[in-house]
């Protein structure tokens, strides 16, 4: 679910032209059949001949034996029901190749890297008129394909000006970017247009921003109990928190409370007032985090707040600041699907590839706060490479659904979440760097190096490093922020 | 307004020149959106530049909510004009309960919905509305963190109504984490902390235990029942007997719950004499019961051996 977007599964997936027909999808799920260990064995010869490294051989159906949950209540209820049903979706895939996919040298199929951009240019070409309900989503839509493209290595700047230009009506003369010409301003829309302009990264692109009319509307959404609303009046949830503090971090906007900002009458002066208790208390008895106080833990949300955090300072001290770490591990641990291996958003619920990212990238954050080496990449990798790539490109949410801009982007964004590892350098000081100033706590991550501990994927599997906080392709943050310290005054 | 017929040949808003969407060159993900569409929306930009709130701009904001109901700004508007005409709330939400219901998953309905009650300052019908919500799609997270608004506004927390029809819910669906939330919040959730009365305590324990017992292999009640004893600060030891019941590290091969043995893996940490028998349990997980999350079970035996860490 796009929690983040404020849009809810309903909106029409935005299957983006070329859109296939019902017939090509059903002939598709026709031909699921799961292939006997023999049969894989005879098509992972070839790959193996390839293959240097010594990998322990497993068939995909041990493999698939290896993480599956021997006990299995008999009680059937709704959410049984549909897991069954997931499950009977998913296994071939995990079992086998249906798609008839090129297999790598580990037997899962590659990442289909020109598929994906093809599907992703799509994504930010046309659209027919029953994508109304996107109208006021564009922003995402950029977002999503520019930040999947990046992440496949595939160079947008031959988007840059049309982003720009796109934007610059979007952007509402009091402050913020609405979902276009005319529309509300909303932080959503913000956040997808900022790290869209950021993406770009070119001066004419930072300079559209008007980080002046941002600044106060960004200090009209602080509420007195430390969170932020996600538009006037609006919702209040961990979203606001996260979406108001990447905006200020990557604009380097200052920390004040702008003179105009109404929770000043309540006392509050900067933005981080009250924010870190605020979070705290979305903690719930579960140990995960909710949108608010009292809802429900949710994948989505605990990104947002976990991100926030990781903006506020370094997570060490922030996540043990505000949260009960042991009961958070616990329950992102138990966030991943078995045996599927992608996450699912809260208890009991659906594997998703949208959450790959949404639960996966918050390992990173969590890992930079020390607690290492804790979740298995490997399984998230493999529900990534094997059954959620859609055969004519884009990724899904799961087997049988349709691809959309979103869900390709934080599959791909998981992906890098799985595939590469990070050190905080908090409190390194190092000369000339960026992120001196205000907020700088995000600049701190430095790139070890690829995850290589019985990996699941190939050379050419593996997607440009994603910042683990921004989810922008890594370096973008940095050069806006550098180019906004640059900057005197707004 | 008739269908098909556009605003422009109707003499109700002659006086309003509307304002064309501005795209700009090549727009990126761009909608060819229908000539009834675009027009409205031009008319809405038009009346919103003017902060015309109005009887005619409530039907505007309807007609481009049937075509897009995701469109928050026009929710916005919506709910602004319908406080500046001191419009009829009730008619309101007699509008919105079909809107809704053909609208299932959308979200924005929902915040509307909350302005709209909040000014009305009355819950009637609004936890039958939301029963009906939930029959369609009973995890919505956007209807459960309504109804949790619902109860913190107007104070139902101690409504024995309220704790009845979230039983109904866990009955109809045991694994339905969603009411868990529910029922966590009614009972625990208007309390600030303040100790739990022993009857409420009992009570709590009791249930969770019943539900465990229906199906074992089940998070939700045990995430509930361990939530209950860590609220009542009480030592995880007090439900030994009850996890031992689904996973005793005397009959290995019997396990009927990896939840079970988690809880059990806890309950020995706690004990110092008794950290091996946790590391087995820990063992068996990492190995047996659940093996995707090994790197978990055994980050936690590590865990064991530092003293000064208690998970």
């Amino acid at each position: 679910m796009s929690a983040l977007a404020g849009q809810d599964q309903e909106l029409p997936q935005p299957p983006p032209p070329p859109r296939p027909t019902l017939q090509e999808v059903t002939a598709a799920e026709d031909r699921i059949e799961e292939l006997s260990d023999s049969e894989w064995e005879s098509q992972d010869s070839e790959a193996q001949d390839s293959d240097t490294m010594a990998t322990p051989k497993i068939t995909p159906s041990e493999y698939v034996r290896s993480v599956t949950i021997p006990i299995q209540d008999k009680l059937a209820t709704g959410t049984t029901e549909v897991q069954d049903e997931t499950l009977e979706a998913v296994l071939p895939f995990l079992q086998g190749n249906p798609n008839d996919f090129e297999l790598n040298m580990f037997g899962l199929p590659t990442l289909r890297k020109e598929a994906h951009i093809k599907f992703l240019k799509h994504a930010l070409g046309r659209y027919p008129s029953n994508f109304a309900a996107m109208d006021a989503a564009r922003p995402w839509l950029l977002y999503w394909s520019l930040q999947g493209l990046t992440a496949l290595g595939h160079d947008v700047s031959e988007y840059g000006e049309r982003v720009v230009s796109t934007f610059a009506p979007f952007q509402h003369p009091t402050g913020g970017f609405g979902g276009g010409h005319g529309q509300l301003p909303h932080l959503a829309c913000s956040y997808a247009a900022t790290l869209s302009l950021i993406i770009v990264g070119t001066p004419s692109a930072y300079d559209s921003i008007n980080r002046r009319t941002m600044w106060h509307y960004l200090g009209r959404m602080k509420q007195p109990d430390g969170g932020f609303t996600m538009c006037p009046g609006g919702e209040e949830d961990t979203r606001g928190a996260f979406i108001a503090l990447v905006i200020i971090s990557l604009l380097n906007l200052p920390l004040d409370l702008p003179p105009d900002a109404p929770a000043r009458k309540t006392g509050l002066t900067t933005f981080l007032d009250h924010l870190g208790d605020w979070i705290g208390r979305c903690q719930t008895f579960e140990g995960g985090i909710s949108a608010a106080p009292g809802n429900e833990a949710h994948g989505a949300y605990a990104f947002c707040a976990l991100g926030c955090l990781s903006i506020m300072g370094a997570p060490a001290s922030t996540f043990n600041k505000y949260l009960d770490m042991p009961r958070l591990l616990h329950w992102m641990t138990a966030r991943q699907s078995a045996p599927e291996g992608g996450f699912h958003g809260r208890t009991n619920k659906l594997v998703d590839g949208c959450y790959s990212h949404w639960i996966g990238g918050c390992w990173p954050l969590v890992e930079a706060a020390g607690y290492t080496n804790i979740w298995n990449r490997n399984a998230l990798a493999r529900y990534i490479l094997a059954a959620a790539q859609f055969k004519k490109g884009g990724l899904v949410d799961k087997p049988g659904k349709r691809p959309d801009a979103y869900h390709t982007c934080y599959n791909l964004a998981g992906l890098s979440a799985a595939q590469w590892r990070f050190a905080y350098d908090g409190g390194v000081e190092v000369e000339g760097e960026v992120g001196k100033g205000d907020l700088g706590a995000a600049f701190c991550w430095r790139v070890e190096g690829e995850w290589e501990d019985q990996r699941v994927w190939g050379e050419g599997d593996t997607v440009r490093v994603v910042h683990p906080v921004f989810v922008v392709p890594w370096g973008k943050a940095e050069e806006a922020r550098r180019y906004f310290e640059e900057k005197e005054g707004f | 307004m008739a269908p098909g017929i556009f605003y422009h040949d109707d003499p109700a808003w002659s006086d309003v020149e509307p304002i064309p969407q501005e795209d700009g060159e090549h727009p990126l993900a761009a909608i060819a959106y229908t000539d009834e569409y675009s027009e409205a929306m031009s008319y809405l930009r038009a009346v919103m530049a003017q902060n015309e709130y109005s009887e005619r701009g409530l039907e505007l904001t309807e007609h481009i909510i049937n075509m897009n109901p995701a469109h928050y700004t026009v929710w916005l508007y919506r709910s602004k004009t319908l406080e500046e005409i001191g419009a009829d709330l009730h008619a309101e939400i007699k509008w919105l309960n079909p809107t809704a219901l053909k609208h299932l998953k959308n979200y924005q309905i929902w915040h509307h919905r909350q302005i709209i009650v909040n000014k009305l300052d009355s819950s009637e019908g609004e936890a039958d509305f939301i029963a009906t919500m939930l029959e369609q799609d009973n995890k919505n997270y956007h209807v459960w963190s309504y109804r949790q608004w619902l109860v913190k506004r107007f104070g139902l927390f101690s409504k024995p109504e309220e704790l009845q029809w979230v039983e109904g819910m866990i009955e109809e669906d045991v694994r339905n984490n969603s009411a868990w939330n529910h029922r966590w919040f009614i009972v625990m959730g208007g309390r600030d902390g303040k100790e739990l009365p022993e009857a409420i305590l009992k009570r709590e324990l009791d249930y969770a235990k019943y539900a465990i017992r229906k199906a074992p292999q089940n998070q939700s009640p045990w995430n509930y029942l361990r939530g209950i004893v860590r609220y009542a600060k009480l030592p995880l030891s007090v439900l030994k007997a009850f996890t031992l019941e689904f996973a005793d590290l005397a009959r290995p091969d019997e396990v009927f719950s990896s939840h079970a043995l988690d809880t059990l893996a806890d309950i020995y940490a706690e004990e110092n004499s008794q950290k091996e028998e946790a590391k087995k349990a820990l063992d068996l997980l990492a190995t047996k019961y659940d093996p995707i999350r090994a790197n978990y079970w055994n980050y936690r035996k590590k865990l064991l051996d530092q003293p000064e860490a208690v998970s």
